[in-house]
């Protein structure tokens, strides 16, 4: 298993490199030449080159992305043009809450998914499945602003239920009411995925000579869907999971803005709105390694899951 | 499938080729829900096209004497916070939508689906192609749409560039799987044999006969391409005001929420019905056309 594991790690270093890549980009397209900032409009020609050479702008591209990536890795992402505080401090203030904003969506969407997806298999063909699918099918086509705005619209400002601008702390701290619409918000989008693929893996696998097995033995109908048929579907279900990573990111983009939620994504259109280029760059990586992170965990999860994967 | 294709070869397989044509559409429309998908879709992409001609206002005339009214005889879907006719800015979204979802889909399915097929023609390119086509895909959308709008500003033209890179990898790994399929059939061999020139073999043999699990993947594609786009637009990185994009239109009316609900919820809802639209008649045609895509 650790070899799997380490095979997947090594896979992703190419992507985390490309990752990297595009951010140093991001760095170079800043308008103006940072020496010239530096030194100042009045500045003599020899100052702006002293400044660049300090800065070491003179020197080869690779040489400046390899130097990139090791301040990256020491945490040095510079300073924000608009607050002048440290790029890697006010990441480290957003990861929390994002984190938090995507958990509270899965653990939301991944029962409900499941549960749908696997009532809809079990009634194939019935009313109860028609329902569902119709469901999930309006669910995977609603737009993430579309479902938000509609709670803000009714549960937040009409029944005053719940808050829904900013963040009231950590869930343990009594956080959870600021938490609940936006995680639903953002799990709303993955229940329809999820149920539509869950059906499809629990319909496979019921038709599988071991759950004749099961049943022929006499267990238990429920037995027979939840250690054999819902366990055995668990596998496609958690590789949907990893695919529907670039859905979650986009769409925790999207929640923490309409909601305010001081998470990395709306650090980041905030920074990229207001040309604050070192807050969107250091922004956009977290993101994107935080992408390559879940697919990370997923991989390893199918190693888990599945003894089959082990050996192939 | 294409004319020059068609016309070359003799009178019988053509007329099959119509007769199968008509068949498929015969069994997409017997499905009344696919049916009503397409009707739906058709309607807005006519009213899109020919804007200026159906829509009732200019979507530009602000009218500060009508501001945010609701729904009435005279503006069916009220007005804006500027007084705007949001029936005819809809219209007008709607054609910045679908040509953009169109766009990624088409630019993104041509780069895409060449590199797929390419990757299963050359097999010593194969792995390199692939490896580059894995590292695109650990771009989400929403972020090489950040990324692009934090590079080149704002605009539609970042939104797409952010909808081809996203819908490259996907269309690539779907064509390279077909490919690889057509590559295994004796006719490859044959034509090969005969001497066929590699273009030839490529274009006639390969590709004409991938393209229609291409398309339906394309087809599958095209509501999700309109939903990441229109989240960009919503995000402000899309169309710049005053231009009329469905996603922006609903991130605009998101400061007027508890006045004139109206004016976000409408352009979400249009996004919801031209998506939903879009996934049905993906469904359909992929069931009829290439049923081993199901997920």
């Amino acid at each position: 298993m650790g070899r799997q594991i380490a095979h997947r790690l090594l896979i992703s270093i190419p992507a985390l490199v490309g990752v990297l890549f595009l951010c140093f980009c991001l760095m170079q397209v800043v308008p103006s030449d940072p020496a010239m900032i530096i030194a100042g409009p009045d500045a003599k020609k020899e100052t702006v080159d002293a400044i660049r050479k300090d800065l070491g702008l003179d020197r080869p591209i690779p040489i400046q992305f390899f130097d990139y990536i090791v301040r990256v890795a020491q945490g040095d992402l510079g300073r924000s043009i608009i607050s002048n505080k440290k790029v890697i401090e006010e990441l480290s203030q957003t990861v929390g809450p994002t984190v938090e904003l995507m958990l509270g969506a899965m653990l939301l969407a991944v029962p409900i998914g499941m549960a749908l997806g696997t009532l809809a298999a079990v009634n194939r063909g019935s009313i109860v499945d028609r329902i569902i699918m119709a469901f999930s099918v309006a669910g995977v086509s609603m737009p993430v602003f579309f479902i938000g705005l509609i709670l803000i619209q009714y549960v937040g400002f009409k029944w005053a239920l719940l808050p829904f601008t900013g963040r009231e702390g950590p869930v343990w701290a009594g956080g959870l009411p600021s938490l609940i619409l936006p995680a639903v918000t953002l799990g709303a989008v993955l229940i329809g995925p999820i149920s539509r693929l869950t059906r499809t893996a629990v319909l496979e696998v019921l038709g599988a000579d071991f759950v004749r097995t099961a049943r022929a033995k006499g267990l238990r109908e429920t037995a027979v869907i939840v250690h054999h048929a819902l366990r055995n579907a668990l596998i496609p279900v958690v590789t949907l999971i990893g695919l529907q990573a670039a859905f979650l990111l986009g769409g925790a983009v999207v929640t923490e803005t309409m909601f305010a939620w001081p998470g990395v994504g709306r650090l980041a259109v905030g920074a990229i709105v207001s040309s604050d280029f070192p807050t969107a760059q250091g922004a956009i990586m977290i993101l994107a390694m935080a992408f390559l992170l879940i697919n990370l965990i997923v991989d390893v999860l199918y190693v888990f899951l599945d003894p089959r994967v082990q050996r192939g | 499938m294409t004319v020059t294709a068609a016309s070359d070869l003799p009178a019988e397989p053509a007329q099959r080729e119509t007769s199968h044509r008509a068949h498929v559409l015969r069994r997409l429309f017997r499905d009344k829900i696919a049916f009503g998908a397409a009707i739906v879709l058709a309607s807005v992409a006519l009213a899109a096209i020919f804007a200026p001609w159906v829509a009732p206002h200019d979507p530009y005339l602000t009218d500060l004497s009508k501001v945010m009214q609701p729904p009435s005889e005279q503006h069916w879907f009220g007005t804006d916070n500027t007084g705007r006719d949001i029936l005819s800015r809809i219209i007008f979204g709607a054609r910045n939508t679908l040509m953009m979802g169109l766009c990624g889909v088409l630019i993104g399915g041509l780069l895409g689906g060449t590199l797929g097929i390419l990757a299963a023609f050359y097999r010593r390119a194969d792995g390199y192609i692939m490896r580059v086509v894995d590292i695109m895909l650990a771009f989400p959308a929403i972020l090489i749409g950040l990324a692009v709008a934090a590079i080149f500003g704002a605009g539609l033209t970042a939104v797409l560039i952010a909808l081809v890179v996203s819908d490259i990898p996907g269309v690539a790994r779907v064509a390279r799987g077909s490919a690889m399929g057509v590559m295994g059939q004796e006719f490859m061999e044959a034509g090969r044999a005969v001497g066929v020139s590699d273009f030839t073999l490529i274009w006639r043999y390969l590709t004409l006969n991938c393209i229609s699990t291409i398309f339906v993947y394309l087809t599958l594609r095209f509501g999700q391409t309109i939903l990441i786009g229109s989240a960009l637009g919503f995000l402000g990185m899309g169309a710049q005001p005053p231009t009329a994009e469905l996603g922006m239109m609903a991130a605009q009316g998101r400061d007027f929420l508890f006045m004139a609900p109206h004016i976000a919820t409408i352009p979400s809802l249009a996004i919801f019905v031209i998506v939903l639209a879009a996934n049905l008649l993906g469904d359909a045609l992929r069931d009829v056309l290439d049923p081993r895509l199901q997920t």
